[in-house]
């Protein structure tokens, strides 16, 4: 891991700082921008990464340890009509130099087609005039007063315990007392250790520093993710789960009732029947609805599917038509600093994204009404549509498409037993199992690993897995779905007062961008009811 | 640059703790390319160029246990002297626990020589961009009722050096080629659209003029279409739907699963339980001419060469690496390699006329297959219903499909045409020559 800095947050955290030798990188990559700038018309940035990862696993034979690094800078032009990059992992000031030089060549020798589309530069003043509501205070705090073009601002995550900084033979040790925790809390779930045939835990800690530079910023930040990941397994039969977020250690901890639920899930598919397809009403959990919604009109809001006229979404908002009832209101939001009542920041979060553009909430779906979508640059300029946080790329390597970054429904005002009084005959899901979209056509795949049978408000104890003896499907026309939307929980399910905090629960996933490149990605939202879904 | 491969061995073999070690070097060069239409006329939104390298060491360790090692996998970076790197990755070993297993000490002989690159491409990958850039814009420029919505096109070229504590040193080459099209068509205030995708290793195996022909033909059909019936049905799959699911299957045919107690299968077993249809025959290649998992070497410097695993449904025998060869007490060989499967006797007008109604998925949404059950499930994005009771062939879209290979393939009819495909979605390869289409029974299917 490198050498980190560090600060106090007001909340008596520490924050991550950036690690030295990037200070010292940074101005290097400032003097780039005169070369790529060789024609007063073009918009020039740069952007540097650097993601450090060690994976820790545990098995019941054997303890394993990768430690991985990749680093590389992509200098961008933009001349008004396409966005050049050239990637490297040379970063030393006469590579870098060459590099920029090969790309204003390769820019010079191209030829235009299409519309004209000049960009230029926010200062931080019209950064900070944003229109489209306000900054969150987590990301706000870190802006020094009177911020300018050559001011290095900083933002790094709030964290509790260093996960930097705790020896390998004490993560190894733990991830194996993770195991014996396992097969101690088997019986609770009404299996033996017999029964499990496979227990892994994985622990992996990255951190995840990038510089943006361009002639208006100079943005730097640095993400610790943590995580830890279980899979049991019992035959073919298989439960797995990921906890976790951005932040400390602390977000990776798992409670002993968390490995029951795990437990009890296995069992349950063990002993699962074969559902017969058909329609029913269905409750789902946090991560499902959270998969919903991201599929939903999470991919259609993609500005670059948009812009290249493979989203009905658009069309859509353009004319102003609804497309759910007034209960599909579905946000993106990379600024979830804390995750439901967790501690750490929701899986999808960062400050900025790869184009430097500063986190915010974006309303993408209000009560049924299509907002506009999410941006990365070229597709803002293309649409003739605000910019948001959403200019993603797997890595350094790749390039950047609209991305969702922490995608989930609001809030509702019931609890759980409300949801599942209001069933008389159903189901319950909770454990996704993938998911697919279709923005042109409209239709949707969620996935999911098995359901608990409901009757009459109750669990009957029967839990039922798909036809096959796999996956169940939810699919159907997305405004079908959204339509169908009953009823939906507060954050706080179990709770009978008011939410005391302000985002749904995100769960940390990843997502697939036209099948070949993945970022991280949070699903979330409360429990939500839904009447005659097409399960198969 | 501060240090070269060859001080990296040196300072590798001076470790007294190091029992063995294997470095990887890549080189790559890609680049890359996003097409739409700007004011009707083809235009690129990003145009990218990527230059990386990474080297990884894998090293193991003595921990001073009888029949056990430690192991990390490390990337190690230029811009740090090697030293500290490897210091610290060799104590980080030292805190982890395996069964202990050593390189194999014969050096291969006979390399055998593969084509896994696209020699066009590793000579002038500017040049290659060039020229299918070139058949997009023909295709792109082809009138049709359907309209184009974009595309894109990645080139790669990956160079590779593998180099072992036992002395083994192998350099390959890959080249990898992704191109899609997005087609779609609008008629009476509705639209829908088709993107079609293809890998490749070499240009020559995909026509890019085909492809972009097809997503415009499927596209025009995607509007008339109707959900299917709720029931069980006769399902037509094709080789991108087969080439994934067989890929699937090598889990449980590998060594590691079997250490692991993980689902697997033992020679003797039957692949497909009771199975009286087309019985399979499955072979791991990694000889196959730019297959995506061709090579001549696996990482572990064993010789890779064509290896049955299935004969005729029965397991024969599993992919034996060298590590879990020796844990295992079995004999290493085949581990890497593309999935070859065995034709059968009919065509795909035979395969279509061989039920009263069979469902043809053109398109999966999104297939997911659990790899330790051998179950898939997939909204059916777009598919032909030829029903022969009245000779209407229907476009289905929507609903799912349900199924599982141990229990569908009982009686599956293959074609007897076979097709390559390779495919490196998120990075990781999987390569496939077999039937063109497979004919299933019994398909779970809700509408």
């Amino acid at each position: 891991m490198p050498t980190m800095n560090s600060e106090k947050t007001n909340r008596s955290q520490k924050r991550a700082g950036l690690s030295s030798d990037l200070e010292t990188l940074r101005p290097k990559l400032l003097d780039v921008l005169g070369t790529l700038e060789a024609n007063p018309e073009w918009y020039a940035s740069v952007f540097f990464e650097r993601k450090a990862n060690q994976t820790f696993m545990a098995n019941l034979k054997q303890t394993q340890l990768s430690d991985s690094v990749s680093a590389g800078a992509v200098l961008r032009i933009y001349d008004g009509y396409t966005l050049f990059e050239q990637a490297t992992d040379q970063t030393d000031p006469a590579s870098l130099l060459k590099e920029a030089k090969d790309l204003v060549a390769r820019v010079k020798k191209s030829t235009p087609s299409g519309e004209k589309r000049i960009y230029k530069a926010p200062t931080w003043a019209e950064r900070l005039a944003t229109k489209t509501g306000k900054l969150d205070p987590e990301l706000l705090e870190q802006i020094p007063a009177g911020a300018s073009a050559k001011t290095p601002v900083h933002f790094g995550i709030a964290f509790r315990e260093d996960p930097t900084a705790i020896p390998t033979d004490v993560r190894i040790g733990k991830l194996k007392e993770t195991l014996e925790r396992v097969k101690r809390l088997a019986p609770k779930a009404s299996l033996t250790e017999k029964d499990l045939s496979y227990i892994a835990a994985r622990q992996a800690i990255a951190v995840e520093e990038s510089i943006f530079v361009d002639r208006e910023s100079n943005l730097s930040q640095t993400l610790y993710r943590v995580s830890l990941t279980l899979i049991l397994m019992s035959g073919a039969e298989r439960a797995a789960a990921r906890f976790g977020g951005l932040g400390g250690a602390e977000a990776a901890e798992v409670k002993d009732e968390k490995i029951v639920e795990m437990l009890e899930d296995l069992r349950c598919l063990k002993e699962a029947e074969r559902l017969k397809p058909g329609k029913y009403t269905l409750l789902l959990g946090p991560t499902l609805s959270g998969v919903l919604a991201h599929e939903a009109f999470g991919h259609s809001q993609e500005a670059d599917t948009c812009a290249r006229g493979r989203s009905k979404a658009w069309e859509l908002h353009k004319e102003g038509s609804k497309v759910g009832n007034d209960l599909a209101t579905i946000l993106n939001s990379p600024a979830v600093y804390k995750n439901a009542t967790e501690e750490a920041a929701a899986w999808g979060s960062y400050f900025f994204d790869e184009e430097g553009w500063l986190a915010q909430e974006q309303v993408i779906l209000d009560k049924g009404v299509l907002k506009p979508p999410m941006t990365n640059l070229t597709s803002a300029l293309r649409l003739g549509i605000p910019r948001s946080s959403n200019g993603k790329r797997e890595s350094w390597q790749n390039g950047v498409y609209t991305r969702q970054t922490n995608t989930y429904f609001s809030a509702g005002d019931k609890t759980f037993d409300e949801l599942l009084g209001m069933i008389d005959y159903g189901f319950v899901a909770m454990n996704a199992a993938g998911g697919m979209e279709d923005p042109k056509g409209m239709g949707i795949q969620v996935g999911v690993q098995y359901l608990k049978e409901v009757k009459d408000g109750k669990y009957t104890g029967k839990v039922f897995k798909g036809p096959a003896g796999g996956d169940i499907q939810i699919t159907g026309y997305v405004p079908d779905v959204l339509n169908s939307i009953v009823a939906k929980s507060k954050i706080e399910a179990d709770k009978s007062g008011a939410d005391t905090v302000k985002h749904p629960f995100n769960d940390c996933g990843g997502c697939g961008k036209y099948h070949k490149e993945i970022v991280y990605a949070g699903c979330g939202g409360p429990h939500m009811l839904l009447k005659d879904q097409i399960l198969g | 640059m501060h240090w070269t491969l060859d001080q990296l061995k040196q300072e590798l073999r001076s470790r007294k703790d190091v029992k063995g070690w294997i470095v990887t070097q890549e080189d790559l060069h890609r680049r890359e390319r996003y097409f739409l239409l700007d004011q009707a006329k083809l235009a690129t939104d990003q145009d990218r160029e990527v230059h990386a390298q990474s080297v990884e060491v894998r090293l193991f360790v003595n921990i001073g246990k009888p029949g056990r090692q430690g192991e990390i996998s490390k990337k190690i970076v230029h811009e740090k002297p090697i030293g500290p790197q490897l210091d610290s990755a060799i104590a980080a070993a030292k805190e982890t626990d395996h069964e202990a297993w050593d390189l194999p000490t014969e050096f291969p002989k006979d390399v055998p020589d593969v084509k896994a690159a696209d020699p066009k491409m590793v000579e002038d990958l500017n040049g290659a961009m060039e020229s299918v850039t070139r058949e997009i814009a023909d295709a792109v420029a082809t009138p049709r009722k359907t309209t184009f919505n974009s595309s894109e096109l990645f080139m790669s070229v990956h160079e590779r050096e593998l180099h072992l504590s036992n002395g083994l040193v192998n350099r390959s080459k890959q080249t990898r080629m992704y191109v899609e099209a997005a087609y779609s068509f609008a008629k009476d205030g509705r639209s829908d659209e088709y993107l079609h995708t293809a890998w490749t290793v070499s240009p020559k195996d995909v026509s890019v003029t085909k492809l972009f022909a097809e997503a415009s033909e499927r596209a025009a059909i995607s509007l008339d279409t109707k959900k299917p019936n709720t029931g069980k049905f006769p399902v037509l799959l094709d080789a991108d739907v087969l080439a994934k699911l067989f890929n699937s299957t090598t889990f449980l045919l590998s060594s590691k699963s079997e250490y692991l107690d993980l689902p697997h299968k033992k020679p003797g077993d039957d692949f497909i339980p009771g199975a009286s249809g087309d019985l399979i025959t499955l072979t791991l290649d990694p000889s196959l001419e730019f297959g995506a998992v061709t090579t001549g070497i696996g990482d572990q410097g064993i010789v890779q060469k064509p290896l049955t695993l299935v004969e005729k449904n029965k397991v024969v025998t599993t992919a034996i690496d060298a590590q879990h060869g020796q844990y295992l007490k079995k004999k290493a060989g085949t581990y890497r390699g593309n999935v070859v499967l065995g034709g059968g006797q009919m065509d795909h007008n035979q395969l279509v006329q061989a039920a009263p109604k069979v469902l043809e998925i053109l398109q999966f949404s999104g297939l997911f297959i659990q790899e330790t059950s051998g179950t898939f499930s997939s909204e059916i994005r777009l598919a032909r219903l030829h029903d022969h009771t009245n000779g209407t062939v229907s476009i289905i879209k929507g609903g799912s499909l349900s199924g599982s290979i141990s229990e569908n393939f009982k009686n599956a009819k293959f074609s007897k045409n076979r097709v390559k495909r390779s495919e490196f979605d998120y990075g990781v390869a999987t390569g496939y020559y077999g039937p063109e289409f497979a004919l299933l029974n019994d398909v779970s299917v809700v509408g």
